[in-house]
């Protein structure tokens, strides 16, 4: 894309000093706000989590007290759920890349964009004012199951109310993605040309807009309850908790696909470009992320098949949580059959792409061993159900946010990573992880229940296992942290387009000038993957 | 995109008033119903909430434009209160059924 | 800046579809607001039948009907000053926004009254005579107080918007030609109307 008109300042260079940034309309900036925030406190959820480990190291005390543990285990999940998973890759790469994508030069709504990040940066704030102010952070688990969370002397309130905010930045984030899509694509982009990010991004931004109430509601009875004293959910006084868990899971298990399906948005723009392939099945794709989002308002009782719950609800609950199989292995299957007679050009992306896929096949058929209801009786709370989340949302979510991380990063500072240390980050992380969750899989099994500060000596040597992997793990994300950061500042400049992809924010410059595009970006014909030396059968 | 212009529905003031007077007509019903029938119990709660929906659905379609705007609107409504359906239907199917 | 290119799809064009859109997807998320309480509601319902309906009978009816027949004629007023200004009525538009917030006050002082009535009774949650109800009975005042408490903010939020479109209205900024900010502020009051339309038969009607 060679350009005859001036150059144009990129977005870094147009406006200088920290109110340009912390009140800029911008969406690379503010998704550059976004990344910053979401990934410090993705440092100190691993801090946590480290922390985890290494007292589960021996069996007994090691380093901290049992009540510490659990606060430790609370803010650990809090974290990680509400300020990095949820608004990861929607508000870091989908405000960067959703109008790049479709070709337009903003979002919709770019004060209420500001808006949503502002409402993050509070509700951060009361996350953590737990750990200084007050009766100490919460003690309940991030599921803040009443009546416990009603009754603990710990500063639950201020935790729930950080959620509430959190989920209102998140609404509003769905609602400008919805309306952005829905009247700001380019000329001749019809819904189906639309790159699959897009799509995926569309269907997360639905669940936001249409689950995240619930939970709000919810939390905000949580509040009045502790604030009154009096309640709806304590059965001392004609509650019922398992309505609580009812009405948590109404939101919380779709919340898991807005989680899940843009990580599943970032695999389906990498692999093709890799492929150098048109993609597979490119409307199978597209709308089994709307299927999966549709289904996944259905199947919240899941969680609940110890809980006390009816037996038909359990069942009916049971059949409902095994279609949402289908349409993620749709995706699956497409992705791989993508792969097939592909010119594959094996890059770092790529790599974090092909863990994903590994990471959540695995992830997804515990997912299923959980799902049914007799077997579940058996695993639920143990081990076993840690290790599926944490391959779903690490080694998914987390596994596809790196990915994107280094399939953008040259798009985003105009720069190339150092590809040796990208590879040595990704191997140490892969087996890091790998060690760290898959032995959890078999204490679980074996009947380690979840959120206990002590174990039986039986299962010692796994626990040392897993430990060991989380200090793999975390070694190889520091290297990747520090790569990145030093190839920000001295990585070789690149051109507007290194991997050779034909999504149109490979048309523009890197980095991109403020306004996005000098010139109408051109579609490529016959579909957004459409690559021109394509092996078509 | 062009927006400036709006070629869409005006409704008329006769229109708007006649869906007032039929709302009002509504509530007259549903008090009286339930001031005078209360021997009938069930029956009166379901046609107290049947009156509310129709109330509802007539403040959407004729208030809120649904019946002259996008078609999106009216079929995004449709969903969200199906969605809303379902959830009541499950969680009363779990008391109901323990 | 000298920025010479501007795409025709730019985010930065007043979109008046694309706040009406907006707009809409906002009010969906509010139903799902109001009705995670709709759900609990139905629950304790079937769980304490007596127990509400006992509870029901300290209701006012006469007064939840006046409020009710406020809130749907605010409704009118404020969707014919939609008409008005889509016709070029700028000072009949204005004058039917301020009867709508009028209704809004008048609304919110019937429902002081209430409240305060129930205040006296020590019927809040956290009084003497709530404490000693029994259970099915405490839940229906707790939910009473929360949902229309809810609502009552809603009220408010609602008549302060009118109050920025009346200011807007009358510098010019929302006129004829540009009146999706007026349009917004018709659906958000309307939604108001329609969670009342539900809560009113719900708290009041059940005996």
């Amino acid at each position: 894309m060679t350009v005859a008109t001036v150059e144009q300042p990129n977005f870094f260079q147009a406006k200088k000093g920290l109110f340009s940034w912390i009140f800029t309309l911008d969406h690379k900036r503010i998704g550059l706000l976004y990344l910053y925030s979401v990934g410090s406190f993705f440092i100190v959820g691993l801090l946590l989590g480290l922390l985890m480990r290494l007292e589960l190291l021996n069996p007994g005390r090691d380093w901290i007290e049992p009540q510490t543990y659990n606060q430790v285990f609370t803010l650990h999940g809090v974290i990680m759920i509400f300020l990095f998973i949820i608004p990861s890759i929607p508000a870091v790469f989908g405000n960067i890349f959703l109008p790049l994508l479709i070709g337009t030069d903003d979002v919709a709504f770019p004060r209420l964009n500001l808006f949503s990040w502002w409402l993050y940066v509070i509700g951060a704030l009361f996350a953590l004012s737990t750990l200084v102010f007050g009766d100490g952070p919460a003690d309940t688990g991030w599921t803040f199951y009443a009546p416990y969370s009603v009754r603990t002397g710990t500063d639950v309130s201020i935790t729930v109310l950080a959620a509430f905010v959190l989920g209102f930045s998140s609404i509003l984030t769905g609602l400008n993605f919805i309306v952005t899509i829905h009247r700001l694509r380019t000329p001749g982009m019809g819904f189906n040309q639309m790159p699959l990010f897009a799509w995926s991004l569309y269907a997360t931004s639905w669940i936001q807009l249409l689950a995240t109430p619930v939970i709000g509601i919810t939390l905000m009875m949580i509040i009045a309850e502790r604030t009154f004293g009096v309640g709806l959910f304590d059965p001392s006084i004609g509650g019922d908790p398992i309505l609580y868990q009812h009405m948590f899971w109404i939101y919380s298990h779709p919340a898991v696909y807005i989680m899940a399906l843009p990580a599943m948005g970032i695999v389906s723009e990498i692999i093709p470009t890799f492929a150098q392939r048109t993609i597979f099945g490119y409307k199978a794709i597209a709308y089994s992320s709307m299927a999966i989002a549709f289904i996944g308002y259905f199947v919240w009782g899941h969680h609940m098949f110890t809980s006390g719950m009816s037996g038909p609800a359990a069942i009916i609950f049971s059949i409902l949580t095994f279609m949402v199989a289908i349409p993620t292995a749709i995706k699956v299957f497409n992705w791989v059959a993508t792969l097939y007679k592909g010119s594959i050009n094996i890059e770092v992306p790529l790599l974090f792409a092909l863990a994903f896929i590994f990471n959540f096949l695995i992830g997804g058929l515990t997912g299923l061993v959980l799902g049914a209801l007799a077997a579940d009786v058996h695993v639920h709370d143990t081990y076993f159900v840690v290790g599926h989340f944490h391959y779903v949302m690490f080694g998914g979510t987390g596994f596809a946010f790196m990915g994107a991380m280094h399939y953008w990063f040259p798009k985003i500072w105009g720069k190339m990573y150092n590809k040796l240390w990208a590879n040595i980050a990704f191997a140490f992380v892969f087996i890091g992880f790998n060690v760290l969750y898959f032995p959890m899989f078999i204490m679980g099994i074996m009947g380690m229940p979840r959120r206990y500060y002590d174990y039986l000596p039986e299962f010692h040597p796994l626990n040392m296992i897993s430990t060991y992997g989380s200090w793999i793990l975390a070694t190889g994300i520091f290297i990747m942290i520090i790569n990145l950061i030093v190839s920000k500042r001295k990585g070789a400049k690149v051109g507007s387009n290194p991997w050779n992809g034909i999504t149109l924010e490979w048309q523009t410059t890197s980095p991109p000038p403020l306004h996005n595009f000098d010139k109408m970006p051109e579609l490529p014909e016959g579909g957004p993957y459409n690559y021109p030396n394509a092996m078509n059968e | 995109m062009d927006n400036t212009h709006h070629e869409e529905h005006i409704s008329s003031y006769a229109e708007l008033f006649g869906t007032w007077v039929a709302l009002i007509l509504l509530t007259f019903m549903t008090v009286f119903i339930s001031v005078f029938g209360s021997g009938l119990q069930t029956l009166t709660v379901a046609m107290a909430l049947l009156i509310a929906s129709v109330k509802a659905t007539v403040v959407g379609l004729y208030f809120m434009h649904l019946k002259y705007d996008q078609k999106m609107y009216r079929v995004m409504m449709m969903v969200v209160m199906s969605l809303f359906t379902f959830f009541l239907i499950m969680v009363i199917l779990d008391y109901l059924t323990r | 800046m000298n920025h010479t290119f501007t795409l025709p799809n730019s985010g930065h064009n007043f979109d008046a579809k694309a706040s009406k859109l907006g707009m809409w997807l906002f009010l969906y998320t509010e139903l799902l607001l109001f009705g995670g309480l709709f759900l609990v509601y139905m629950v304790y319902r079937f769980l304490n039948q007596e127990a509400f309906l006992e509870a029901s009978y300290e209701l006012n009816v006469w007064m939840g009907t006046v409020n009710t027949i406020i809130l749907l004629t605010s409704s009118l007023t404020i969707a014919m000053s939609i008409t008005a200004l889509q016709k070029g009525d700028k000072k009949l538009s204005v004058i039917l926004l301020w009867l709508t917030i009028a209704a809004a006050l008048a609304f919110l002082v019937i429902k002081y009254f209430e409240w305060s009535a129930k205040f006296e009774h020590g019927l809040f949650p956290g009084m003497e005579h709530y404490d000693a109800l029994p259970v099915g009975e405490r839940l229906y005042f707790y939910l009473y107080f929360f949902m229309t408490g809810l609502h009552a903010l809603h009220v408010i939020v609602g008549a302060v918007f009118i109050l920025v479109v009346v200011k807007k209205i009358n510098n010019g900024s929302v006129n004829q030609k540009r009146y999706s900010l007026l349009e917004n502020s018709g659906l958000y009051w309307h939604l108001v109307d329609l969670v009342w339309i539900y809560l009113f038969p719900l708290f009041y009607l059940i005996h």
